[in-house]
């Protein structure tokens, strides 16, 4: 017994006898050694779902979906919910991506439009159910449009612009619907809203039938569905994932892909893991460094497309230095685009300077600016400042690559002698200040809400709707009323040339540096067919025409 | 009796200590520059858009307005609905908590099997090689950061060896329980489905073990410390002398008397779990409420932010009564009346 008490003694020897430690410890080695020689013998079990991960008719998706609040389509307005909605319900007229210039006919046939452009009559193509079997007919269409302005939620102003009052949209019998607007507006920019999902036609006897005091159904129609698209949401798990079925009665014909899982992953390198293995088919959400690093995996696909998102510096014309044209010309002179884009962006930007993404109507690719320190140092002198001045640049904290971007920008800047004061601000403050016109420079991005030229035209050129141009004071009528002119053409050619001369117009007057529009990459598995990007952040995004071509496991 | 009156007086302190909680990160959340609104509407919402939803939030009013109407809310056991998902706090926290729960516990099991086992052993082995290898590996698991180890044990167990599940609660191909508790563990032995069981289980156990090894370093080392501390004392000598068995010297007179140190520190780690933890939620894709909380705090969303503040106290002020009253089991000379 003596050699046991030695053992509690700190330095002395194990005695002969085993201590109670060691007993306790050798019986959790044995504990973990089990349950680890469990899962190894249970291993079989996930190297299987690796194959059924390939199985043809499910499509898996990883990325982040926090950001989805509502699955309605008078509620949605966030990057995931809608590109969900977007398989759920039908609109009126669709875009095809990539070709965002021009609307496709959906639920209606055909449109026409009267003369003064203010009265629009579209047919119902006949034979469309929804996925409950039910007929979809204008009145549905007609209850829809009108669900969307009654409840009045964050999207509503899309239509509201243009439509006054839910009685404006009649159905004129089972297969004509017509909507009243309020002014004349091109016929393309209507449209284009008439394409996003907002104007998603709803089920009303479904949504009526789940409705809890005047909300049309809103609070059920959040995780679930009543649509004609070609799928059904069969669950949404927040924070955890989405699941879609096939639509049964979908009027296209049923899509290849029975079900669609969509998947919270919000890291990418864990997406990047679940790519490589193969449980995820698709991948939304790499890194430019990720990218690159699997662009030549064998089995892998990269996808790269321009969006409808442009970064810009924003300059307050307020300012007493920002006021003068040439010291905002200067700055414009002194950044270093290309830098930003090869450095900073790794490659993974468009180089634009107008203030109209590509691929739209009224894009214009001219690209005066570049880095000239002389002639940015020389407009500096003109302007009255040859010794520069001290300025304030604001931008998103802890963003990237806002963060070094606005680095860059402070070196670039000092080179011609203006010395700028980095202002990193929470997303939350920024806004307020930028809409209170309160910041001096200021490093933003602007995403088109749907693919018309007008929605930038307004933002960056017309004041009077206190957006962009109204944030950093610049009060210009010519260009306000060029884009308000724009906004009434229903010549498509003339609209375009009114576009070219308020994005030239801007580019040489405006208070922005436009730096880049971004870039967005997708990587998937090969064996991912018909997988066509959409530049609009996923908005008409259609994903009932990707099919999977089997493979045989190597 | 005396236990029931004790319980009842700390519920009550336990409300003015909530109170007060809510009231100090209430005005600091409206103090603080920012707009909810703008900020989850983005930069590009019409001006009309950003002050209707900001009327149907009720921010327009005065702060003094407000923060009576959160008041009455709380005690209807309400808190207010979320900008961000624009659902009622309250609902989100309902399906966020059992997620964290449920990692949480998985964590503090793995924590409680590799810590005071550690802490013990070290402790009887002071400077010896054991000692030092012990506190070597408790130092890599509070200096590692969980990040990187995530992603490394991702690697190798499911990446390359195959053998554990990747991130998730459950393979995308296992149809989830029916939701009873939201514990996908417990709902799906209520329901029979012992797949999903299985699956559930190899899910929490790479989370689990990043979380766990990180907090047992903690325990470990106030396990150590608190045996050092009883093996110095006069009766662990009377008892060796006595002849006892170093087994029963060590369950009777060493370990009984050193938990009182080491059920606080669980108590603590226990709390801090179930706040839920943003790295490991978000390199395993974890629907819990460390990341709700993280996305409440970007968004300023002001009733998201003190609802989930409000919820962490509960949980903290819970956890400590219960740490109280094992104290009074482990050691009877603690009385509460």
């Amino acid at each position: 017994m003596k050699e046991s008490g030695d053992n509690m003694g700190a330095s002395s020897k194990p005695g002969s006898r085993l201590g109670l430690p060691w007993i306790i410890s050798i019986i959790l080695l044995i504990l973990l050694v089990a349950s680890w020689s469990y899962f190894l013998i249970y291993a079989r079990q996930p190297q299987q779902q690796i194959q059924l991960a390939t199985r043809p008719d499910t499509l898996v998706i990883a990325m982040d979906i926090s950001d989805a609040v509502s699955m309605d389509p008078a509620v949605a307005y966030e990057f995931t919910s809608v590109m969900v909605v977007n398989q759920l319900y039908d609109k009126l007229v669709d875009f095809e991506p990539p070709d965002l210039t021009r609307v496709v006919p959906e639920v209606a046939e055909s449109w026409s439009y009267s003369p003064d452009g203010t009265l629009w009559t579209f047919k119902i193509r006949q034979g469309i159910k929804f996925a409950n079997g039910d007929p979809l007919t204008a009145k549905d269409v007609e209850y829809s449009l009108r669900r969307v302005l009654i409840l009045s939620k964050t999207a509503a102003w899309l239509l509201q612009q243009f439509i006054a009052k839910p009685e404006d949209i009649v159905a004129t019998d089972n297969y004509t619907l017509t909507i009243k607007l309020k002014e004349k507006v091109a016929p393309d920019l209507f449209l284009s809203v008439l394409a996003f999902t907002t104007s998603g036609i709803v089920n009303p006897r479904e949504a009526e039938a789940h409705a809890s005091g005047n909300d049309m159904g809103s609070g059920w129609l959040t995780d679930h569905s009543a649509g004609s698209g070609p799928y059904i949401l069969e669950k949404w798990d927040r924070n955890s994932e989405i699941v879609l079925r096939a639509n049964p009665n979908y009027w296209r014909g049923p899509p290849s892909i029975k079900t669609i899982i969509i998947k919270h992953v919000p890291e990418p390198a864990t997406q990047m893991l679940l790519l490589q293995k193969g449980d995820v088919d698709i991948a939304f959400g790499l890194t430019i460094d990720q990218i690159q690093q699997l662009k030549n995996v064998k089995g892998i696909r990269i996808l790269e497309y321009p969006v409808l998102q442009l970064a810009y510096i924003g300059m307050n014309v307020n300012n007493t230095y920002l006021s003068n044209e040439k010291v905002r010309t200067a700055i414009k002179y002194a950044i270093d685009y290309d830098g930003i884009i090869r450095d900073i962006l790794k490659g993974g930007a468009m180089k634009v300077q107008t203030i109209i993404p590509y691929p739209l109507l009224g894009f214009n690719p001219a690209t005066p600016y570049y880095r000239d320190v002389n002639k940015a140092k020389q407009l500096l002198a003109e302007a009255g400042y040859p010794n520069g001045f001290d300025i304030e640049l604001a931008y998103p904290a802890g963003a990237h690559p806002q963060e070094e971007i606005a680095q860059k920008i402070q070196r670039d800047l000092a080179e011609v002698g203006i010395r700028v004061t980095l202002r990193p601000m929470a997303a939350a403050e920024m806004y307020q200040k930028y809409r209170q016109q309160s910041l001096q420079l200021v490093l933003a991005g602007w995403g088109s809400d749907y693919p018309d030229p007008d929605n930038n035209a307004k933002a960056f050129g017309d004041y009077r709707i206190k957006q962009l141009a109204w944030r950093n004071m610049w009060y210009d009528d010519k260009v306000a009323d060029l884009v308000e002119k724009a906004y009434k053409e229903l010549d498509r050619s003339t609209r375009e040339a009114l576009y070219k001369q308020i994005t030239d117009y801007i580019l040489e007057h405006g208070p922005y540096a436009v730096l880049y529009q971004v870039v967005q990459y997708v990587a998937m598995r090969t064996w991912v067919e018909n997988f066509v990007p959409d530049p609009s952040f996923g908005t008409y995004l259609d994903l009932s025409k990707v099919y999977k071509e089997p493979v045989l496991k190597e | 009796m005396s236990l029931y009156s004790y319980i009842l007086r700390r519920s009550l302190y336990m409300m003015i200590v909530v109170l007060g909680i809510a009231t100090i990160v209430f005005f600091i959340t409206r103090i603080l520059p920012g707009d909810p609104v703008g900020a989850i509407l983005g930069p590009q919402a019409p001006p009309d858009v950003v002050d209707k939803v900001r009327r149907e939030y009720g921010f327009d009013k005065p702060i003094y307005v407000q923060y009576i109407d959160f008041i009455i809310n709380l005690f209807k056991g309400e808190l207010g609905k979320s900008v961000s998902t624009n659902r009622p706090v309250i609902e989100d926290i309902k399906e966020r908590f059992p997620a964290t729960f449920e990692l949480a516990t998985a964590s503090l099991i793995v924590a409680i099997i590799i810590g005071i086992p550690m802490g013990i052993i070290s402790a009887l082995r002071k400077d010896g090689a054991l000692d030092h290898l012990i506190r070597l590996i408790s130092l890599f698991g509070v200096s590692m950061p969980v990040f990187w180890l995530g992603l490394i044990l991702l690697l190798i167990f499911y990446f390359r060896l195959g053998i554990l599940p990747g991130p998730g609660r459950l393979d995308p191909y296992i149809p989830s329980p029916p939701r009873i508790t939201g514990l996908v563990t417990l709902d799906s032995l209520l329901t029979g489905n012992f797949d999903a069981f299985k699956n559930a289980i190899a899910h929490l156990i790479l989370p689990a073990t990043v979380l766990g090894y990180f907090s047992s370093a903690y325990i470990a080392r106030v396990t150590r410390a608190s045996v050092l501390e009883v093996l110095r004392q006069e009766h662990v000598k009377f008892a060796r002398s006595k002849g006892l068995s170093s087994g029963a010297i060590l369950t009777r007179h060493i370990i009984k008397p050193a938990l009182i140190p080491i059920i606080t520190v669980l108590g603590l780690v226990y709390g801090g779990l179930l706040e839920g933890a943003v790295l490991t939620e978000t390199i395993f894709g974890w629907p819990g409420l460390g990341s709700y909380l993280t996305r409440a705090m970007i968004y300023m969303d002001y009733n998201a932010i003190v609802g989930g503040v409000v919820i962490i106290a509960i949980i903290y002020s819970v956890i400590n009564l219960i740490v109280d009253i094992l104290y009074s089991y482990i050691d009877p000379r603690i009385k509460y009346g």
